[in-house]
């Protein structure tokens, strides 16, 4: 009887300590604005999922602080990347929202960077980027088989080197499933990728399915695109039929790669986070009220308007994900650079 | 039969009258966005976007378009004015209209550039109408290649900007080509002078720049000069209704660079801010009499007015065509499809009921539709809005550095955004005062990155195999006839003219031996030199892709420095008197008193900028404009309620409408520890 009399106390106390915390959360968000600090400019992808969650995220924070969108452009989102951890208070009314993609780059030693991503605290992410590969039907490379039994080096769209999609993914196939390609690279955005591909430029490129699967609607109805290959590690539930990446790789280095390089990346790549040092509590009030906004029926209406997929990754494994870049063997680092910059 | 059917459903859904009045509302919007620099439309566009939610398909693209297409007819308003670019799209009009308001004829200014806004956003509307059969094939037969060659194309309307001093202009328009590799190659990833900046790895943008080069020169001029904005009386040419018949009397130019605008956007990557340019180079090359461009000809403002306005019908097309946003406002367009379930593409261009032509031509509608409300309502405020340029200069000028300062800021919320103005207003300056043409380095500026990409995947793609397509043969043979045939055709009349006159306009040479001439012209030109070739020796680290473009642009432009470096040093140049000492700039202030205000003003901008380091936004406008306005000599009446106002306007719009994030002060965070 005594043991439970005292595991009864105990667990009062607990939840007395427990609400005041709660309470002083609420008390601290109260009437004050929270900042998402998107790295891209206002109208992009990252910035249209940021107001979509910035409209709906309020009620769901303790005080219901309102939330106002900035947007931080320049030098592919690491200027707010390095604001984020070196620059912005760690009070829980700073959060960034840069691409994930900067945290491989640390790892590869990519320059500018002037954080250390374990030290970040992750809110967690919407949605995984799913990588794949669309092509023209005018190009002939109508399916993975077709593909690799090209004669000539396929002409693959690319935008910039180091860019996740579509270059760092089409680099990674290249090599890991040694498919022939012919990255061609300086297009200004996917946008000018699918234009080249349709007047016959290119073949196709590889980059997010959500985003193909919206501006080349058309084109994949009729089937004058085709998708031929997806590297995810979960299969879309839009593309059940289509191969996946990591099946083809020839060697065990070239599946670490594509773990490493695209499944990891993509998982990782619309991250929310806060400044290193962020109280606990605030950042745990944070998670829960990412984690509400995303099942609250009035945000998956906004979200489904605007063509924005919910699946959220748990913040467990996106801390796992970073963890364990830092953990990877020296011999698939150093290739992995070769690969992606030179 | 069918596309006509879609033509007047298209305009009669513009009538509808929920649409109509979410058009309105998107006009006003569009109309505050223009006028205010560095408030560009993408930043209301972005904040609209959660309203087209609850809109129907052709209610939001009303609402939307509305509001963009009035932005680069009113930014024209500021550009002419004050000389301060009210959106990137309208730099252009300040070369001639703010000289035009300079001279006193504002209200002529305004009138052509309304009239010739107006022109070019119908043209653009029939224009679009007519050709969307075509269009797909058109713009899907260019590839990589025609575009590069189009890009030079575009670089060769440098010769026509460079105005009386072809060789200046050149190197001009090479030191833009050098800018504008600042930043990330695109093609290798290398770094190019950022000198360890992170801000610096996209480039320098092009709203700064402008800002810098063309508002803080007239900010200067202005307080040297004492006057209003206007210095000489407003008389009866300042008419608004002269500006109008301008349009008429000049309608084949304004024609011709309405097509220019729509049918150069078609193309990926060319927007206004370059269209611009190009319809300006091309009204200086096809006019008779030049020597009055960049003085205040009417001319120079038909061209850019119209043609920003067209430009808009030529990026609609290629945004809903093919979904390839042709600017960051069509980026959000398209996003705004989405969200109305529209799926750019062909169907765009068919005829209901197979696609939504229709839905395309009711977007062409509200362009037409808005500019002309816009116009009449502009027409309605423009004695009014001449009357600016009356006010009095002390009163204006701390006006202005906050709108240079706030519309450098606000675009990308950088700081550092206005030390690029302070560096490109002191250029700028210099370039002025030394008759350096502005405009090559710009166009240089915006076509030096298409042309560079291009190049690379035209090779990347073809091999060399691309310069034999026929595309880009006719494209480089109509560049080499754009360059030639003025040469010539000049060449005959200064013939004609030498016989008529031999000695009126008489290059004066010294006679004998030629004395070396060393002043501010050579000390600039050595200064270009030097960092030419400081930039070129920094490019031979770059490794073959990325140093290509820096040297082969950067080594002849270098070489031409040199040559203008000899040429003012041998005084190979045109008689030197128009070309006073700095500080010396009006025959009617003495020297002394110029080279005062000069040294003044330049301290007053300066110090604007380290208060607003120092105290942030919220401390320093209100603070400086006091000042500023109390060591003029104002009364403590106007003092307080100009600073209130202006304040008021910063704080309403800037800090709680829009809610900028402004950068605290350095001192404040000192002080409050931050919190």
């Amino acid at each position: 009887m005594r043991r439970y009399i005292y595991a009864f106390v105990a667990l009062a106390a607990l939840a007395l300590v427990r609400s005041g915390e709660a309470a002083s959360v609420e008390e601290f968000y109260r009437g004050k604005n929270v900042r998402i600090v998107v790295g891209f400019s206002a109208g992009g992808g990252f910035d249209t999922y940021a107001r979509a969650l910035g409209r709906h995220m309020s009620k769901h924070i303790p005080g219901n602080p309102s939330i106002v969108v900035e947007n931080m452009t320049g030098a592919g989102s690491l200027i707010a990347a390095n604001h984020i951890y070196k620059v912005a208070k760690p009070d829980g009314l700073t959060i960034g929202h840069f691409i994930g993609g900067l945290f491989l780059g640390q790892v590869l030693g990519q320059p500018g960077i002037e954080f250390d991503a374990r030290k970040f605290e992750f809110i967690g992410a919407p949605v995984s980027d799913h990588v794949v590969c669309a092509m023209t039907r005018a190009s002939g490379i109508t399916s993975i088989d077709r593909w690799m039994a090209s004669k000539t080096p396929v002409k693959m769209g690319g935008i910039a080197p180091g860019t996740s999609t579509p270059d760092n993914a089409t680099r990674i196939l290249k090599v890991a499933l040694g498919l022939p390609i012919q990255l061609v690279t300086g297009y200004k955005g996917t946008a000018d990728v699918r234009l080249a591909a349709e007047s016959g430029e290119v073949a196709g490129g590889c980059w997010g399915w959500d985003s193909v699967s919206v501006t080349w609607r058309k084109a994949l109805d009729t089937g004058d695109a085709i998708v031929v290959l997806q590297a995810n590690r979960r299969n879309h539930p839009d593309l059940p039929n289509i191969p996946q990446a990591i099946k083809f790789a020839k060697t065990e280095e070239g599946r670490k790669m594509i773990d490493v390089g695209i499944h990891g990346d993509s998982d990782i790549v619309r991250t929310y986070t806060l400044p290193p040092g962020t109280p606990k509590d605030r950042v745990q009030a944070l998670r829960n009220a990412f984690d509400a906004t995303l099942k609250d029926p009035e945000f998956v209406a906004d979200a489904k308007k605007s063509r924005l997929n919910i699946g959220p990754i748990p913040v467990e494994d996106i801390e796992k994900d970073i963890a364990g870049l830092f953990k990877l063997d020296p011999a698939l680092l150093s290739k992995l650079k070769d690969v992606l910059y030179n | 039969m069918d596309m006509l059917n879609a033509l007047v459903s298209g305009f009669l859904q513009c009538f509808n009258f929920s649409t109509f009045n979410l058009m309105l509302v998107g006009i006003a919007i569009g109309f505050v966005v223009g006028i205010l620099p560095g408030l560009g439309g993408p930043t209301a566009m972005a904040l609209m976007l959660p309203f087209v939610f609850k809109m129907s398909a052709v209610e939001a693209f009303a609402f939307l378009l509305g509001m963009t297409a009035v932005t680069s007819t009113t930014g024209d308003i500021t550009s002419v004015l004050f000389g301060v670019p009210g959106e990137p799209t309208t730099a252009s009009t300040i070369v001639d209209g703010h000289a035009m308001a300079r001279n006193g004829e504002a209200g002529r200014a305004l009138g052509a550039v309304l009239m010739s806004s107006l022109v070019g956003a119908v043209f653009a509307g029939v224009a679009l109408g007519a050709a969307v059969p075509i269009i797909r094939p058109l713009v899907l037969s260019f590839g990589s290649p025609e575009f590069f060659m189009l890009a030079i194309l575009g670089i060769s309307f440098v010769a026509a900007l460079s105005g009386e001093d072809i060789l200046k202009g050149m190197v001009s328009g090479g030191i833009g080509l050098m800018l504008a590799t600042i930043g990330l190659d695109p093609i290798s990833g290398i770094q190019r002078y950022t000198f360890g900046q992170l801000f610096l790895w996209d480039g320098i943008g092009l709203v700064p720049i402008t800002i810098g080069f063309y508002a803080i020169p007239e900010t200067i001029e202005l307080a040297v000069l004492g006057t209003s904005i206007a210095k000489q009386e407003v008389g009866s040419l300042g008419g608004v209704m002269e500006g109008v018949k301008d349009t008429f009397r000049h309608w084949w130019l304004v024609i011709r660079c309405s097509a220019l605008g729509t049918f150069t956007a078609i193309i990926p990557g060319m927007g206004a801010a370059t269209t611009q340019w190009l319809a300006y180079a091309h009204a200086v090359q096809s006019s008779p009499n030049k020597e009055r461009f960049g003085k205040g000809d009417v001319r120079g403002v038909l061209g850019p007015g119209a043609a920003n306005n067209s430009t808009l019908g030529g990026s609609l097309i290629t945004t809903i065509a093919f979904g390839v946003p042709a600017s960051v406002i069509m980026a959000i367009l398209l996003g705004a499809f989405i969200i109305q379930g529209i799926v750019p593409g062909p169907d765009m261009l068919l005829p209901p009921p197979k696609g939504k032509l229709d839905l395309t031509y009711s977007f062409v509608w509200v362009i037409i539709i808005s500019n002309m409300i816009t116009v009449a309502v502009c027409f309605l405020f423009l004695k009014p809005l001449a009357k600016v340029t009356q006010v009095r200069g002390s009163i204006i000028i701390p006006l202005i550095l906050v709108l240079i300062y706030l519309g450098a800021f606000a675009e990308k919320n950088a700081f550092e955004d206005m030390i690029i103005v302070l560096f490109f207003g002191g250029l700028g300056w210099v370039m002025e005062k030394m008759e350096w043409p502005r405009p090559p380095v710009l166009l240089g500026l915006v076509l030096g990155p298409l042309a560079e990409n291009r190049l690379f995947l035209s090779t990347d793609n073809y091999g060399w195999a691309w310069t034999t397509r026929p595309g880009v043969i006719g494209i480089f043979v109509l560049t080499l006839f754009g360059i030639f045939y003025p040469v010539i055709k000049n060449r005959r009349e200064a013939r004609q003219k030498e016989a008529d006159e031999t000695s009126t306009h008489a290059i004066e040479q010294s006679p004998g031996a030629h004395p070396i001439h060393f002043g501010p012209q050579t000390t600039f030109a050595l200064a270009v030199i030097v960092v030419l070739a400081m930039a070129l020796w920094q490019s031979r680290n770059f490794g073959y892709r990325a140093g290509l473009f820096p040297w082969v642009i950067g080594t002849p432009t270098l070489l031409l420095a040199v040559g203008q470096l000899a040429r003012d040093l041998y005084g190979k140049t045109k008689k030197s008197s128009r070309i006073p000492e700095v500080g010396e700039v009006h025959a009617d202030i003495a020297p002394e008193v110029a080279r005062k205000r000069t040294i003044s003003i330049i301290l007053w901008t300066v110090g604007f900028f380290v208060a607003i380091w120092l105290l942030g936004f919220s401390y320093a406008v209100p603070l400086t404009i006091l000042l500023y306005l109390k060591f003029a000599g104002e009364s403590w009446l106007i003092t307080a309620s100009v600073t209130f106002f202006s304040w008021l306007f910063y704080w309403g719009l800037f800090e709680k409408m829009l809610n900028v994030p402004f950068p605290e002060g350095l001192l404040i965070t000192l002080i409050t520890g931050g919190q």
